[in-house]
């Protein structure tokens, strides 16, 4: 026993001792040192066979080749956006616990409640958006379509269930992301061993299903009801080195997770009509392809939407600014997620919020509206005017605030809220509750806040959390202001838009409030802004007073964003779109002040800083905010003052660009310098306004939503028909207008350098190329001679310049050198290494080109200009605004379920006809049914459809199928979008409720887009014959005209019995009947029919299924179509079946054949053996034929007794006997062979001896003669 | 139900091309009203009606509405199908105002498209089929549009005003396009061209040549100009005579040039020589105005470019022609695509008129009706 327990030794493999101990060994061997065996006896490792060589040679390079992916243009924007981490699993796997656990780990902070996304920084590199998926398939479906990487936890204490093997179906067939599996729930296993086989068999389940070797993590058991620190850190690490491959369709396909939504609807119209559709924004990091303004987007679960306007803002959980170190700053660990109440200041396109909360603030109860949203809240849900709801609306400007109302600004007092202690009797902890008299008056006294970590989940919509806070306090702080709130971004821009257009933001300032105060506020404002303007009169005088003045200004400015804190002005953000719009619109309605504003501007520019940088920029921003105010239709009445305060604004700008220019006559010349300068500078702009700035927009309708705006102000534009002359001749051709004159000299040298014949570029001729080289390698030293060839100096004219002119020499001469060092690196590598590149590598390389081209393009390029051009590049946290948004979305919103947009790429927002290859997968367990209503997924929708199944014949064509094959492909065809070929998909029968069963119905891919299709089935039709004659019969039943006949003349039609034939003709007394020859005569009872195809029609039912507008806690019920199958079920209607189709037991009679008769005579012709042989019946046999039985005797009986007695004793014996002889036979065989053998070897023995003396007489002779030819050698 | 993509709306007959084009690749519709509203003949003409018929022989499912008085035209655009078709073109148009929307349309058909066009091969108005063959065909091949089936031959030249020309133009399908980067035009090695005489003398293509080499040889010494004297069936239905010219550069630019005789009955008659000097001397423009493509196909490869993968793609371009303009506007509105425009100013060096840089990001346009198998 005991030496079994014992370990067996083990050899050792490696280490010093090992080494020395194979030396030795080789040297026992007599092989010396030289491991390696190759070296060693190469002979052994020479080609032996050609063939098989080659052979060898071709499967390495088969391999190798094998492994090549075609190679793709990497499209990965500079700064990616965050990678998404979708956590899937069934209920209670802890998938929440999971994700806190995760943001804990990156951020140091606790979230209570997870809504929705949450995009944090993890490196210096790297973001992540950490997403929960519940089990509503549709949310599975959403979130397989955009994930980066799946963090797939198992109830290890349970095993795999449905949705797991669901969810990496669905993955499968949308492209398939990066799989973590995750184990949880470990510490339920007492016994170890056990836990060791569950592992074990969940591991080799999970390789299946995903590749052998996928990454399974374990998470081994709870502390506190969190996962251990270490495991969750691991984890962490290994998410943020996480490699992605690029996916088709993701990369291109822009798309967008929402982690913010705004109802932008007017609350007028809502008033009106609260079921009216919504206007809404949404905001989200940019993902996957450009985004392109006007684009056409999906969303899932909604519906298909036109973006109405995309903007970007800036990144709200931007990647920390280059640094050398290691690790991220505690600072830069941030975290974002609206949804779920964390995110600190927000700029918007108009408005600046620092709140917490996120959008989904609509929601009805009372309780949720937080007083930081009451501004926004009550501009969006009150049913009154604008006045009014301003002058009651109030905010809080620091978390736990009170909220300040419009009353409240004016006495600048501060009501701090009051706080409640709560003791948690769960945890006893000590938590806070902000407590607002408006809500309760019975509140403690205010308190600073202090641990705002752990505030529970009712607190967070209150109040904000405490590190947002502390970061929006430092950007909160302006110098001076307590009231300040804007970032000191924010103000520096005004400030700087401030000194180049002067005036300008504080006049779009004051409009605003105008138009948002109550009257009594607007009068006030009206008259600071008088101020103002007259400020900046004063202002070009002195330039001290000038500073003073902006800073006044600025306490103004920010003053009354105190007050408002939603400051609609410029954001800076404004898009493409509206840039041009203003452009075009400052045009047509106020140029002259427009060129005024502009040279006052520009005047003001030279003199104070003698550098014109961009003067345009600054009328555009100012034209951008009067065109918005322009654009506010609101308040009608304030449109009236703001009109007459717009008048005498102008008037105070001439005003002030007069004295400008009386008083400073010199700037003129600077001006015009630098207008000149301009000039220059703007040739390009001008091309490019002329191709689209100038020109209305491009859609006519929407020339006629601007033709009148607030019913005040009509739009002239310019007169398209009369500037491009809509009914001219259409042409490409580009006549020359100014024909110049070829014959002349000049005009003929113009082009001179265009033909080969010409001047070359320095880089490209020819003879300038040849001394290149000649000075490259003119330096040679010929060794047979010895005589060394010298070049011809590079540098020798260089040498005689005077000393100025050395440095600069010096430097161009380095370049040189580097140039010819390169140049020389370059004919190297073409000569060593080009040489075995393959086709491959050419084209991994041409692509690796284009990408860096894609890249450097528009890289200097600012952002604005850039999303012209590209559209909204990946990685950009973008605002999209979405119009005719219907109000359930908005009213049922539910943060838990992700919000999608999905671009579309051209035309896939159309619809048609989609053919499918589909397999049925192979674990659901019903059959598909033609004309079922089923739910597809693919591209980014759901959708409920009517597919038809078929299959094609060998001749092509596409047969219906009543129901689709077991374990085959099938063809499907239904009316539905249009996407792309090559698109994988699924099928699900029902997206709601639950099933224990499988729910993944088929999968398949796009095979073929089309406006009609070929789909056919069988119809036979059939006929009867009333005439017979030989061949020829007359046929009736088949059709019901003449005409038809006519269709089918010439068709091929058979009976049932297998004769074939063709229609001839029509006859004209039976209608319909018709003619037909047969290869046979054919019997009035045979059937004929004739095989048709008939092309199948596919109801045009195309129903995207809109989850996201059911209602909260419904959203997973969402049925649309049912089978008839499901109505017949629940309305308890049976099939009425036809009687035929019932089975019945088969009664065949019994046949009755006729005797075969032949003709005599034919019998006699026939040969013998063919003759029916007639044998005449035998006689009876004659008596004496008869033989009767024999009845013995009872004494012979006796004998006869005996005598089979004796016989079976003879017989007995006999036997025995046989049996005795063969076993003396077989023992003597046997001994002999013995005997035979041993013999045998004893001659072998003898023989043996004897040729070993015979070889050694032999040896011995022959060494004898040896000896004896030395001898006679001697 | 899907929302339709919401149509754009434009008002007059021109650029009706671009428009039913543009359409058709991106899938939305399009309403174009008021045509010729105003004029004493109102409505389509006869080419424009023949341009839309063919435009629903090369589609499938498309919509094409048409008021009573043909002043406005709705097109609904289906999926482009292609295969052996005929169409007969109308003589008041030549076959390159047709050809040239196919070269658009062609390379994004579910089969390869081989068409015969009946017509008007060369006319003074548009593009002549020996000009697109010589320099848009080789711009396509640039966009991976290549193979054996890409063709367009000549086998009978019709003149206007009858025509009786024929025309075969086959082309392949591809799902995507390449991104071209062509911002060298190189130098012009030779110049090639085409004298053709239809139902005149034989004689006239020869002087027609001698004229124009005596332009030409003063700046490049390689040049050949074929005569082209069709006879018998294949001469069409007119007389009348012509010339086009092609420079190719050393980097595969092709610049075209080409001018035709006054049809029968209209105008003056046209001096043989003066001809070939006049096209010459529109050669020299065309040289003049450089870039890497010639005038009449910057539109062609500005939609190229914009059907491209999401890369870069960029070309050097002489003088935009208003046609091109309105093009990018039309690709704007299409596409939301827009180009980045730098002008090159010439430089010191003899090399012709300012040039323009045109860049984009194409679109990422794949070929939706392309079955697979």
């Amino acid at each position: 026993m005991e030496e079994k327990d014992r370990k067996k030794h083990r050899k050792k493999h490696s280490g010093p001792k090992a080494d020395k101990k194979r030396k030795r060994h080789l040297n026992d061997l007599g092989l010396g040192d030289d491991e390696d065996a190759r070296k060693r006896n190469p002979k052994a490792f020479a080609v032996q066979s050609a063939v098989r060589m080659a052979r060898t040679f071709h499967r390495t390079q088969d391999l190798k080749t094998k492994k090549h992916h075609i190679p793709v243009v990497d499209r990965t924007p500079l700064e990616p956006p965050p990678v998404v981490v979708v956590v899937v699993g069934p209920p209670k796997v802890g998938k929440s616990t999971l994700i806190k656990c995760l943001i804990r780990n990156f951020t140091r902070q606790k979230l209570i409640e997870i809504r929705g996304p949450v995009t944090i920084v993890s490196g210096k590199r790297r973001r992540l958006t950490i997403i929960e998926c519940g089990c509503d398939i549709n949310t599975m479906i959403d979130l397989a379509k955009i994930a980066d990487l799946v963090l797939m936890l198992i109830d290890a204490s349970f095993g795999f269930e449905m949705e797991t093997f669901e969810f990496l179906n669905i993955c499968q067939v949308h492209g398939f992301p990066k799989i973590m599996g995750v184990l949880t729930h470990l510490d339920s296993f007492k016994n170890n061993k056990q836990l060791k086989k569950t592992k074990k068999r969940l591991k080799h389940r999970f390789w299946t299903e995903v590749y052998p070797g996928a990454k399974l993590f374990y998470l081994s058991g709870m502390v506190h009801g969190e996962y251990q620190k270490q495991e969750i850190h691991n984890l962490g690490r290994f998410i943020s080195v996480m490699k992605f491959r690029p996916l088709t369709w993701q990369t291109s396909h822009p798309y967008v997770l929402a982690d913010r939504m705004e109802d932008l609807t007017n609350p007028e119209d809502v008033r009106v009509n609260p079921k009216c559709d919504r206007k809404v924004s949404i905001y989200g990091y940019l993902r996957g392809a450009y985004l392109k303004n006007q684009s056409q987007i999906h969303m899932p679960g909604v519906g298909d939407f036109t973006v109405s306007d995309v903007s970007f803002l800036p990144d709200p959980c931007a990647l920390p600014e280059q640094q050398k170190k290691r690790s991220l700053n505690e600072k830069d660990k941030l975290i974002y997620a609206p949804l779920s109440g964390v995110g600190g200041v927000v700029y918007d396109k108009d408005a600046v919020y620092i709140d917490l909360g996120g959008s989904h603030a609509h929601q009805d109860e009372e309780e949720e509206v937080r007083p930081n949203r009451e501004l926004v809240q009550s501009l969006i849900s009150t049913h009154s005017t604008i006045d009014v709801k301003m002058a009651s609306s109030k905010v809080s400007l620091f978390m736990d605030s009170k909220p300040l109302g419009s009353e409240d600004v004016e006495n600048q007092e501060f009501v701090m809220p009051k706080e409640e202690k709560q003791i948690d009797l769960k945890t006893g902890r000590v938590r806070r509750k902000a407590v607002f008299e408006e809500e309760n008056d019975n509140g403690a006294s205010g308190e600073e806040e202090g641990q705002d970590e752990e505030m529970s989940e009712d607190e967070m919509d209150g109040s904000e959390d405490g590190d947002g806070d502390d970061e929006g306090e430092s950007d909160k702080e302006v110098p001076g202001q307590d009231l300040g709130l804007r970032s000191a971004k924010r103000v520096k821009r005004e400030e700087t838009t401030e000194e180049a257009g002067m005036e300008l933001p504080a006049f779009a300032d004051s409009d605003d409030d105008l138009e948002m105060s109550s009257g009594e506020e607007g009068e006030t404002d009206l008259d600071e802004s008088k101020e103002e303007v007259e400020d900046h009169g004063d202002e070009e005088e002195s330039d001290e007073k000038e500073s003073s003045d902006k800073q006044r200004e600025n306490h103004n400015l920010d003053h009354r964003l105190g007050k408002k804190v939603v400051p609609t002005t410029d954001s800076g953000n404004c898009t493409a779109e509206e840039a041009s719009d203003s452009e075009a619109e400052g045009s047509s309605l106020e140029e002259e002040e427009e060129e005024g504003l502009n040279d006052d501007s520009e005047a003001e520019e030279s003199d104070r800083k003698g550098i014109q940088s961009a003067p345009e920029k600054n009328v555009d921003g100012v034209e951008w905010a009067e065109s918005k105010v322009v654009e506010d239709e609101d308040g009608g009445d304030d449109i009236e003052n703001l009109l007459k305060e717009e008048e005498e604004y102008g008037e105070e700008n001439d005003l002030s660009a007069d004295t400008a220019g009386a008083l400073k006559w010199k700037e003129d010349l600077t001006q015009k310098a630098a207008e000149a300068f301009l000039r220059q500078h703007q040739s390009a702009p001008n091309l490019r306004k002329l191709v689209y700035g100038t020109v209305a927009e491009d859609a006519d309708e929407e020339d006629d939503a601007h033709e009148e705006l607030g019913g005040l102000f009509h739009v002239s534009r310019p007169d398209k028909e009369s500037k491009q002359k809509a009914n001219a001749l259409d042409c490409s051709k580009f006549p020359v207008e100014t024909p110049q004159d070829w014959d002349l000299d000049e005009v003929m040298n113009s082009i001179r350098d265009c033909f080969v014949t010409g001047k070359w570029e320095a880089d490209k001729d020819a003879a300038k190329l040849l001394k290149e080289d000649e000075e490259l390698y003119g330096d040679f030293e010929d060794l047979e001679t010895g005589a060394v060839h010298k070049g011809k100096p590079a540098g020798s004219e260089g040498e005689e310049e005077d000393k100025e002119g050395k440095e600069p020499k010096a430097e161009e001469e380095k370049n040189k050198r580097m140039d010819k060092k390169r140049k020389l690196k370059a004919m190297f590598d073409a000569e060593y290494d080009e040489g075995d590149a393959t086709y491959f590598d050419d084209l991994k390389e041409e692509m690796q080109k284009q990408a860096q081209l894609n890249r450097a393009e528009f890289e200097d390029q600012d952002d604005e200009s850039r999303v012209q051009y590209e559209g909204f590049r990946p990685g950009m946290y973008v605002r999209i605004e979405i119009e005719n948004i219907p109000c359930e979305f908005v009213l049922n919103f539910d943060p838990h379920y992700p919000i999608i947009l999905g671009g579309l790429g051209n035309s896939e927002g159309n619809v048609g006809y989609v053919q499918l290859r589909l397999k049925k997968h192979r674990w659901y367990k019903k059959i598909l049914k033609t004309r079922d209503p089923i739910i597809f997924s693919l591209g980014w929708r759901r959708f409920q459809t009517i597919p038809m199944y078929y299959i094609e014949d060998h001749n092509g064509r596409h047969r219906l199928l009543k129901y689709s094959p077991q374990h085959m492909h099938c063809g499907a065809t239904f009316w539905g979008p249009i996407t792309p070929q090559g698109t994988g998909f699924l099928a699900i029968q029902s997206v709601s409720g639950t099933t224990p069963d499988f729910r993944i119905a088929a999968t398949g891919v796009v095979l073929d887009l089309d406006k009609s299709i070929t789909v056919v089935k069988k119809l036979k039709l059939t006929g009867f014959p009333f005439k017979i004659y030989k061949n020829t019969s007359f046929i009736k039943g088949m059709f019901n005209s003449p005409l038809e006949v006519a269709k089918f003349e010439g068709a091929a039609i058979r009976t049932v019995s297998g004769i074939r034939g063709q229609i001839k003709k029509a006859l004209r007394k039976p209608e319909g009947a018709f003619r037909a020859t047969f290869e046979d005569k054919l019997l009035m009872s045979d059937i004929v029919f004739m095989r048709t195809w008939y092309p199948v029609s596919i109801p045009a039912f195309y129903n995207p299924v809109t989850s996201l507008l059911k209602p909260a806690g419904e959203k997973d019920t969402w049925t649309g179509m049912k089978t008839t199958g499901q109505l017949r079920h629940e309305l308890g209607i049976r099939l009425k079946q036809n009687k035929d189709s019932l089975y019945k037991p088969i009664v065949r009679e019994k046949k009755h054949f006729n005797k075969l008769h032949i003709p005599k005579a034919l019998q006699k012709a026939l040969p013998f053996k063919n003759k029916p042989k007639n044998h005449e019946k035998k006689a009876k046999p004659t008596k004496d034929q008869w033989r009767p039985a024999v009845i013995r005797e009872p004494h012979e009986k006796k004998i006869s007794a005996l005598l089979t007695a004796l016989g079976t004793v003879h017989s007995y014996k006999i036997k025995k006997a046989k049996l005795n002889h063969r076993q003396h036979l077989k023992d003597y065989l046997k001994r002999k062979h013995k005997e035979e053998e041993e013999k045998f070897k004893r001659q072998k023995e003898a023989k043996k001896k004897l040729f070993r003396i015979m070889g050694q007489k032999e040896k011995k002779r022959q060494k004898s003669s040896l000896k004896g030819s030395r001898e006679r050698e001697k | 139900m899907a929302s339709q993509p919401h149509s754009l709306s434009y008002v007059g007959c021109n650029f009706l091309r671009q428009r039913l084009v543009l359409s058709t690749l991106s899938g939305r519709p399009v309403k174009i009203r008021k045509i010729r509203a105003k004029e004493e003949n109102p409505g389509l003409r006869d080419f424009e009606a023949s341009f839309i018929r063919l435009i629903d022989k090369v589609t499938n499912g498309s919509r094409i509405e048409i008021n009573q008085t043909g002043t406005t035209l709705y097109y609904q655009p289906g999926l482009l199908y292609g295969g052996v078709l005929e169409h007969d073109c109308s003589p008041h148009r030549s076959i390159g105002y047709y050809l040239e929307s196919l070269l658009c349309l062609a390379p994004f058909m579910k089969h390869p498209l081989k068409i015969v066009l009946r017509g008007v091969t060369n006319d003074q108005v548009d593009p002549s089929v020996d000009v697109l063959k010589a320099t848009a065909l080789p711009l396509l091949k640039k966009f991976g549009i290549d193979g054996e089936g890409f063709e367009l031959k000549i086998t009978r030249r019709g003149m206007p005003p009858k025509g009786g020309g024929e025309v075969t133009f086959a082309c392949p399908v591809r799902k995507v396009l390449q991104p071209i980067q062509s911002t060298d035009p190189g130098k012009i090695k030779r110049i090639r061209g085409t004298a053709y005489s239809v139902r005149v003398s034989p004689q006239i293509a020869n002087r027609i040549v001698d004229s124009a080499r005596s332009i030409l040889n003063k700046f490049i010494p390689d040049i050949y100009i074929y005569t082209d004297h069709m006879k018998g069936t294949s001469s069409g239905k007119s007389p009348g005579f012509g010339l086009s010219l092609v420079a190719e550069t050393t980097n595969g630019t092709f610049l075209g040039a080409e001018l035709a005789s006054n049809p029968q009955g209209q105008g003056t008659a046209v001096l043989p020589e003066e001809l070939g000097l006049n096209c010459a001397k529109l050669l020299l423009e065309e040289i003049y105005r450089g870039g890497c493509v010639d005038s009449t196909n910057q539109s062609l490869v500005l939609l190229l470019m914009t059907l491209g993968q999401q890369d870069v793609s960029k070309v050097l371009l002489g003088p935009l022609s208003p046609y091109t303009i309105e093009f990018l506007r039309h690709l704007r509105s299409f596409f939301q695509i827009m180009f980045k425009i730098e002008t090159k100013p010439s430089h010191e060096e003899l090399q012709g008129g300012e040039k323009v840089l045109m860049t984009c990001v194409g679109i990422g346009f794949s070929n939706l009706s392309k079955t697979i198998k």
